[in-house]
């Protein structure tokens, strides 16, 4: 178990990581989703101890990390770029630091080998050890860069936005290979990504960053239905935020007066995911326990198994609209056309002034 | 399968693109003739010439072209030529060693722990000052300072180091290895600084990560990676200082003869046939080196 206590840095005064407190279990997938900028970078490199917090401290199983240089602390990181040696082969890279470490390094060429191997094999490139490294492909290569790192038997393994770099194919593919990985090591995994499907995905719990905070930490199905901040909504990236503010328990949003779950008040952010919303026949005004607006159709996106739809509201704002094609057929509008948007009230999140989820409403059929 | 490849006919045999003239398809060649002229007019045939002089006919005021082992027998027999040539291949390797000793710290520095690129290239950059003098002046500023009445002895003895002046500092191949080491050190600076700039930071820390302490991680990371840089300073250093003469006879009091000075002595004296002894061995042993220093790494895959 690790745990982070009011962890703080700053690069030339600009903070990048603010008081962050975190604990990180044991035998857990843990994503960290942040947008660019957001400091989850800073964060690894804090943690595996190629930067020094300006404050707080670091503790492994109780013990303290904080003033121990990157070589001894046991964590393992895996870069971005994946870093491997160019001048070694697959299996060189693989033992360099059984080898080479520092504290208890393996000096028994058999055992060395085995252990080598048994990674490689976990990592599907058995047969590759004798490769270079310039001759295998980039999924092949950041295999080789998570077994360098996971054949060190690391307490946790930090990995750095481990499939940017793959295609599309390859990234599904990877997903799965990590998580089985993991499972089989039973090794911690603090993956950074700024993808927000990858930190749903994969993660037992998910930690969302903004700012150098972290502003929400759940399992990612509580981050998805429920996020705590406009902030975390945003980055979620499947709800329409409007803005405006609350008055006689309707929510003034420029000239349209939407109808709110009952007992909020003083809402200024009204959040409604996008497939809660439906596009209302020509004539057709929002039903009993719907709220409604109109909103000019844009451009719609077919993503195989269902379609988005870009609506703009009359303050300019973009609303968009997703439709499972297991549930509705794609529906063409002509460009320009005006149509009503409208949503059950129960699908409605509202966020008080300071973007904080206001509690007390229930969600209905989610 | 075999049916369908077979049904693909084949293009009629008086397809006129594939007839296209030996000069047309081999155009691009033409780019090299300039080159190719030039080379074989300047370089092959000269050292071609120089190797077939070296068995011509010397005698005191002429020279024919009778042919004759006479001068390498000369060369091979005498201590004098035999000893300039050990004398060349030992002040070689002593320099070499030197540069090394001396650049490699500097461009670790430059290459590793300087992080910004405007820096490094102004460090750089500052490494090849002197050379804004001309290569004279900078070999003849050593004999004031090196002198028996120089600037290093007058500071020794000031400093109650020394009481009487160390006369060795001058004349003799201590200070011919001093002037050299300090012409020619740049050369092994700049392309190890080079390759050691170009190591990703991410490498090193990846190193650091898996437990390497920082002397594991010079040996088996960073020195292997700047060793084509070692190799292109090891080469500059060497072609130069094997053909040296210049530095040797203005710092040595023309006490220390090299290949070179042989070379411009014999050259001095028209004997032409045993000038083109000295510079055929002088040519092979620089083939050897570089070809020895090219075996240490494979340049082709490293840069």
């Amino acid at each position: 178990m690790m745990q982070l206590q009011g962890l703080s840095k700053a690069y030339a005064g600009k903070p990048a990581i603010v008081d962050l407190s975190l604990t990180v279990h044991d035998d857990e997938y843990l994503t960290l989703l942040g947008p660019s900028g957001s400091g989850k970078s800073t964060l690894l490199r804090l943690v595996a101890g190629l930067e020094r917090p300006d404050a707080g401290r670091i503790f492994l199983n109780g013990e303290d990390l904080t003033p121990r240089p990157a070589h001894k602390r046991g964590l393992g990181f895996v870069q971005q770029s994946y870093a491997l040696f160019p001048h070694m082969s697959v299996y060189e890279n693989v033992a360099f630091g059984l080898k080479n470490r520092q504290e208890n390094a393996i000096v028994d060429e058999s055992l060395l080998h085995r252990k080598v191997q048994e990674m490689l094999d976990l990592v599907g490139l058995a047969e590759l050890g004798g490769r270079g490294v310039g001759q295998i492909s980039g999924g092949q290569r950041q295999r080789v860069s998570l077994a360098r790192t996971l054949v060190t038997e690391p307490s946790i393994c930090l990995l750095d936005e481990p499939l940017g770099a793959l295609d599309a194919n390859l990234r599904e593919r990877m997903t799965i290979e990590l998580r089985r990985i993991r499972s089989t090591l039973g090794v911690t995994f603090l993956h950074v990504t700024g993808n927000e499907a990858e930190a749903l995905a994969m993660g037992d719990r998910m930690i969302v960053l903004d700012a150098g905070r972290a502003i929400q930490i759940a399992p990612p199905d509580s981050v998805f239905n429920q996020p705590e901040t406009v902030e975390v909504a945003k980055y979620i990236n499947s709800y329409n935020i409007l803005s405006g503010e609350t008055r006689d328990g309707e929510f003034l949003h420029g000239a349209a007066n939407l109808a709110m779950p009952a007992g909020v008040a003083n809402a200024a952010a009204y959040v409604v995911r996008h497939d809660a919303v439906n596009v209302l026949p020509p004539g057709n005004q929002p039903s009993d326990g719907e709220a409604g607006l109109e909103a000019r159709f844009i451009a719609s996106e077919f993503m195989g198994s269902r379609v988005l739809y870009f609506f703009q509201g009359l303050e300019g704002e973009i609303l968009q609209v997703e439709n499972h094609l297991s549930t509705a057929d794609p529906v063409t509008y002509q460009s320009g056309e005006v149509r009503t948007l409208a949503w059950n009230i129960a699908e409605v999140l509202a966020y008080d002034g300071d973007g904080r989820r206001i509690k007390q409403q229930l969600k209905g059929a989610a | 399968m075999e049916s369908a490849a077979t049904r693909v006919e084949a293009p009629p045999a008086s397809a006129a693109p594939l007839q296209e003239s030996f000069f047309a398809r081999n155009r691009h060649f033409l780019l090299l003739a300039p080159g190719v002229v030039w080379m074989v007019v300047f370089l092959i045939i000269p050292l071609l010439m120089m190797v077939y002089v070296s068995f011509w006919t010397q005698t005191t005021f002429a020279i024919k072209p009778d042919l004759t082992v006479k001068s390498w027998e000369t060369f091979f027999s005498s201590d004098t030529y035999l000893g300039a040539l050990l004398r060349t291949l030992r002040l070689w390797l002593t320099v070499l060693a030197l540069t090394f000793i001396i650049g490699y710290p500097t461009a670790l520095f430059i290459g590793q722990f300087v992080r910004n690129r405007t820096v490094q290239t102004v460090l750089l950059v500052a490494c090849v000052i002197p050379f804004w003098t001309s290569f004279l002046i900078r070999v003849l500023a050593w004999r004031p300072m090196l002198g028996k009445e120089g600037a290093i002895n007058i500071v020794l003895t000031d400093l109650g180091l020394i009481t009487t002046p160390i006369e060795s500092l001058l004349f003799t191949e201590l200070s011919v290895v001093i002037g050299m080491v300090q012409i020619y050190v740049v050369f092994m600076v700049g392309p190890i600084a080079f390759m050691l700039a170009r190591i990703d930071d991410a490498l090193i820390e990846s190193a650091r990560d898996l437990g390497a302490s920082a002397w594991t991680i010079f040996r088996k990371i960073i020195f292997p990676l700047s060793l084509p840089g070692v190799i292109v300073g090891a080469i500059f250093v060497s072609v130069m200082v094997l053909g040296e003469f210049a530095t040797a006879s203005a710092l040595s009091g023309r006490k220390v003869n090299l290949l070179g000075n042989i070379i411009l002595t014999q050259v001095g004296s028209l004997k032409w046939a045993f000038a083109a002894v000295a510079g055929v061995i002088l040519t092979v042993v620089m083939a050897v080196v570089i070809t020895g220093l090219l075996r240490v790494v494979n340049l082709r895959r490293e840069l």
